[in-house]
């Protein structure tokens, strides 16, 4: 294999926006070795800069037609440009709501950021990875940055707590869920590449359905555990609770949706020979996610507690979209994901801005905010308002099209329970929109009664403005003019080669393997 | 020409709400006031632009919007739609104009109020069904903040209570939009596009049941009212007036576009149904209203049993019935406003609204007689005196449901009965008697306060002397509508011979 050839078998071009961010990380930490403590007036913009460039560097790929890159380990097709594209934009934003609650917490910035830096690494990779040694290793990254995330703030017990927890848990989801890829090398007959893996199982013994159950099982479990969906969420309200705020931020929507890309690539590529039974699998998971997600929400006081259970439910939704199992559905998930990163953001970064000013997350500590900040009320209300669907903020679109997907795939009795959930999570969530709004200055808290003067210009304070300025114009205007999200979540599905083989089976590929009737299995 | 029904108040919110005036400054409620006026004389030029020889929509606009999910911005109406968005133009000003001036928080209200403007009127503009959740939807929040900012003691209760209920019509309504524009192959949720023809039964009847709770926890019917009593007990009179005179009509709306017009052969099956229904909601509401010590609790009640009329119209759905249906609708709306309005005023003045502490405000001296007077008209409005516009709407109604509904008929007369006898009670308490010179120093009505009042009752009186004013612009759709079913041909009616043909029923 001469080099011209093996050169363009690796293909690296398709990682550049990785090696953007890996040399961001790096200047990130040579910025502050240099300057020491006064970088972080300058690190924060190096690593949004440099995230930013790799969503540009990302979006020259779109048109690319050889997306197949590292000898088949990586895929860097439309469907993994979109997930890295709203990983990467997630960071940024979550770097934007950081800058100030890192420097109030008094620990450094640089070390928190390149951190920061390596999880999105992990999740970009993750979502393109298309080789279990490769799926692996950027899962394991892409953990074990979170672990050390969570765990940040050293002198809060909390936060120590929830590391210990997130770490155990995650550790042994890890561990379950390299049994079940393990599993899936074997039956294959040895292959690590998920459409080989595919063709092997086919044409090695079907007598092995049994195992190819439990691997499915044991897969479905590392992946529920960092989507969060219920029975494997007991980490999050804890997690949620105790880390530091802009990390959970990213927990509940970069690292979510990294494994909904996983989710994707392993379940339509590798399992596509049990498709009904991991429909049915991840039918049970988005009923369980909606339902305890949205009821238990009802009865948090913390404000933290209740997102977390929020974006339980919210994993249960755009399952809907999974299970729809079209061009639609496909796309409708994309759409929700990109609007979800926006209105949950901007939920965060009103909350860290809450407990920046006041120290405390309780939800009836709200009342009456909006006589003392006009901005972080309109902001919370607009945001909680669209994660509960409410028109025409940017949630409701994204509902709407989850819901008329699943409704098209005769997903009925999901969809209904999904409607009738969402009316639940309104509750909630205005619950908190009427402390702020309704509540009047006699029946004001404690906490907003000494509610400090606003000062926009402290350090670190400007970005958390934009980023919410940002968000909430987002989510206000993605769903009116939709079309251009739209668009783009469409497109990626469509130009992404392995969705398209699966939704047709009259393809070639796809009718090679000889799939397995439902009867094989119960043998 | 309709975009601007639903931008001029959209802007309007938002510059309201968000430009900052000074302290205790007049300004949002003079451009809300302004906003107000605009809309309902724009849509009332609009009405007297509607080509009435045609029943199908008008002045349409159509833009895509979002094509993966078959919503588009389609907008048109015809005399279904465009008489209730004239209703809601001139409810909206009088909600405004009623406002007390010293109200808190004027801006979020003001913007609010503009808000639940556009979102009726957008909802009853649209021709598409998912643009009618988007703005049915749409309402929900404002209103929610209006119950529970502006309202009583229990408002919070009461404003939780209305969103939940509301809520959930609103993904009823949703399920059965997706089940019909999916079962129906529909390439987008445009109205146009649609036709049930070709489901089977049971679908139809699912899809239609669900739009029936959906819209009848709206309207409301018994028994699924019990959010309505509180919501507009608990609210400020000018709210009660936007929720009663306005939002209910969304449901009417709703039940005769979309339940009536899409579903037209299982609208059969469910039409006894229906009928009972209606009948048990009129004769319920009366009943309640009978036993309540409370004046504007009463006025909740006897709405109620006033919506309950228009349920067994479209349940006959004859061509004379929708039209009493629909005029019923709007009669309700202006007699309801009025009303609340006075109640309003009493409370205002007085300072309760106890049936067994009020007394004698006739008294022209020291009560207020003017409030009283037409608080009068207003209960023999409500109660169906002839030359008042009730009277031509329930009577339209119950002229045109005799022939299909006589039992249910005979039942909304007698309860039409029953509502003089508890108007006769609340007038008799509160505006009758013997007035305590003791307690009787009322501040003084001023003029401006009774502007709203008197410019309903002039509406309400001219409409009931001379009522092809109000039908006139309804009758052309109405007429399609029900001509659009198979069942034996009732012979049109026209206005003018009314109680000939009247006669000429009882006698078959």
């Amino acid at each position: 294999m001469d080099v011209a050839n093996l050169a363009s078998q690796l293909n690296a071009g398709t990682i550049l926006p990785e090696g953007i961010v890996i040399v961001t990380l790096i200047a990130v930490l040579v910025v502050d070795l240099i300057a020491g403590r006064s970088s972080s007036r300058w690190t924060p913009y190096i690593a949004i800069a440099g995230l930013l460039a790799a969503v540009v560097a990302l979006t020259y790929q779109w048109d690319s037609t050889n997306p197949i890159a590292f000898l088949g380990a990586f895929d860097s097709d439309a469907l993994s440009l979109v997930f890295r594209g709203i990983i990467a934009l997630s960071t940024a934003v979550t770097i934007l709501m950081s800058v100030r609650y890192i420097e109030q917490s008094g620990t450094a910035l640089a070390e928190f950021l390149s951190i920061l830096l390596s999880a999105t690494l992990g999740a970009m990779f993750l979502s393109g990875a298309n080789e279990l040694v490769m799926i692996f290793v950027s899962l394991e990254t892409l953990s074990i940055s979170s672990y050390l995330l969570t765990g940040y703030m050293k002198r809060d017990p909390r936060s120590n707590e929830a590391a210990l927890k997130y770490l155990l848990i995650g550790a042994a989801s890890s561990a379950v869920f390299l049994y079940g890829v393990s599993l899936l090398y074997g039956l294959s007959g040895g292959e690590t590449q998920l459409d080989k893996i595919a063709a092997g199982i086919a044409s090695g013994d079907t007598t092995q359905t049994l195992g190819l159950a439990i691997a499915l099982v044991f897969t479905i479990t590392g992946i529920a555990f960092k989507i969060s969906a219920v029975p494997f969420h007991q980490w999050t309200p804890d997690v949620y609770e105790g880390s530091p705020t802009p990390v959970v931020a990213f927990l509940s929507v970069g690292s979510k949706a990294a494994g909904f890309a996983l989710a994707i690539r392993l379940l339509v590529t590798a399992f596509d020979l049990v498709s009904e039974q991991w429909h049915f699998v991840f039918a049970a998971l988005a009923i369980l996610s909606m339902v305890l997600g949205n009821v238990v929400a009802l009865a948090q006081t913390s404000m933290k507690r209740m997102l977390a259970y929020s974006s339980i439910a919210q994993a249960g939704f755009v399952i809907i979209g999974l299970l729809a199992d079209s061009n639609a559905g496909y796309s409708s998930m994309i759409f929700y994901l990109l609007v979800y990163l926006f209105m949950n953001l901007g939920g965060f970064t009103c909350v860290i801005l809450f407990s920046l000013r006041t120290g405390t997350d309780q939800i009836s500590e709200y009342a009456g905010l909006y006589q003392k900040d006009p901005l972080l009320t309109l902001g919370l209300s607009i945001c909680l308002l669209s994660l509960g669907g409410i028109p025409p903020l940017a949630g409701f679109f994204g509902k709407i099209y989850l819901f008329w997907a699943g409704w098209q795939a005769e997903l009925y009795v999901l969809v209904l329970l999904g409607l009738v959930t969402s009316v639940v999570s309104i509750y909630y969530y205005i619950r908190v929109v009427k402390m702020m709004v309704v509540k009047e200055p006699h029946e004001m808290s404690e906490t907003v009664k000494n509610y400090p003067e606003i000062r926009w210009n402290l350090e670190g304070m400007r970005p958390l403005q934009v980023g919410l300025v940002l968000s909430v114009i987002v989510t206000s205007l993605a769903g009116i003019l939709s079309n251009p999200l739209f668009t783009i979540a469409n497109d990626s599905v469509v130009r992404s080669a392995i969705l398209q083989s699966s939704l047709s089976p009259s393809q070639p590929v796809a009718s090679a393997i000889q799939p397995l009737s439902p009867s094989d299995l119960d043998r | 020409m309709l975009t601007a029904l639903i931008l001029v108040p959209i802007i309007g919110a938002i510059l309201i709400g968000f430009l900052p005036t000074p302290e205790g400054s007049n300004l949002p409620r003079k451009a809300a006031l302004a906003i107000a006026i605009g809309l309902f004389f724009y849509s009332f030029w609009l009405l007297t632009q509607l080509d009435l020889s045609q029943s199908g929509v008008q002045f349409t606009e159509y833009l895509t919007w979002a094509k993966p999910i078959g919503l588009n911005y389609t907008l048109g109406v015809d005399g279904l739609a465009l008489p209730l968005v004239v209703l809601n133009g001139l409810l909206t000003w009088v909600a405004i104009y009623s406002t007390r001036e010293k109200i808190h928080r004027p801006r979020l209200y003001y913007s609010l109020v503009l808000l639940v403007n556009a979102g009726v009127t957008g909802a009853f503009v649209a021709q598409n069904l998912l643009l009618f959740i988007l703005f049915y939807e749409l309402e929900l929040i404002p209103v929610y903040f209006l119950i529970a900012i502006w309202g009583g003691a229990k408002s919070q209760y009461a404003a939780t209570k209305f969103l939940l209920y509301t809520a959930v019509s609103g993904i009823l309504i949703l399920a059965a939009f997706l089940g019909i524009a999916w079962l129906c192959g529909a390439s987008s949720f445009d109205l146009a596009t649609i036709s049930t023809e070709d489901l089977s039964q049971k679908s139809q009847l699912i899809l239609l049941s669900l739009l029936l709770v959906g819209f009848g926890i709206k309207i409301p019917l018994v028994p699924l009212h019990t959010w309505q009593p509180d919501a507009y007990v608990e609210s400020a009179p000018s709210v009660a007036i936007l929720l009663g005179g306005i939002l209910a009509k969304l449901g009417v709306y709703g039940l005769l576009r979309f339940g009536l017009e899409l579903f037209p052969e299982t609208w059969h099956l469910v039409s006894p149904g229906l009928a009972i229904t209606g009948s048990v909601t009129v004769i319920y509401g009366a009943l309640s209203a009978i036993a309540q010590k409370d004046i504007k609790r009463m006025v909740a009640y006897s709405s109620i049993g006033h919506m309950g009329y228009i349920l067994v119209a479209a349940a006959a759905s004859t061509e004379l019935s929708v039209l009493g249906g629909v005029a019923q609708a709007i009669s309700h709306g202006l007699i309801l406003a009025l009303l609340f309005e006075l109640v309003g005023i009493v409370e205002d003045k007085v300072g309760t609204r106890e049936l067994d502490v009020l007394n004698g405000l006739m008294n022209p001296v020291r009560g207020l007689p003017l409030v009283s007077a037409l608080l009068i008209t207003a209960g023999m409005a409500s109660a169906g005196i002839p030359g008042l516009v009730g009277f031509a709407a329930e009577f339209l109604v119950f002229q045109g449901s005799f022939s299909i509904f006589p039992i249910c008929t005979l039942l909304c007369i007698f309860a039409s009965g029953l509502t003089a006898v508890y108007f006769v009670i609340l007038l008799n308490r509160t505006c009758f008697g013997k007035l305590d010179n003791k307690l009787a120093y009322y501040p003084r009505v001023v003029r401006s306060e009774q502007i709203p009042a008197l410019v309903l009752t002039a509406i309400i009186m001219v409409l009931g002397i001379h009522p092809t004013w109000l039908v006139r612009w309804i009758e052309p759709t109405t007429d399609a509508i029900a001509q659009s079913f198979h069942k034996p041909k009732i012979v049109a009616i026209s206005q003018p011979n009314l109680i000939a043909s009247f006669g000429s029923d009882l006698d078959r």
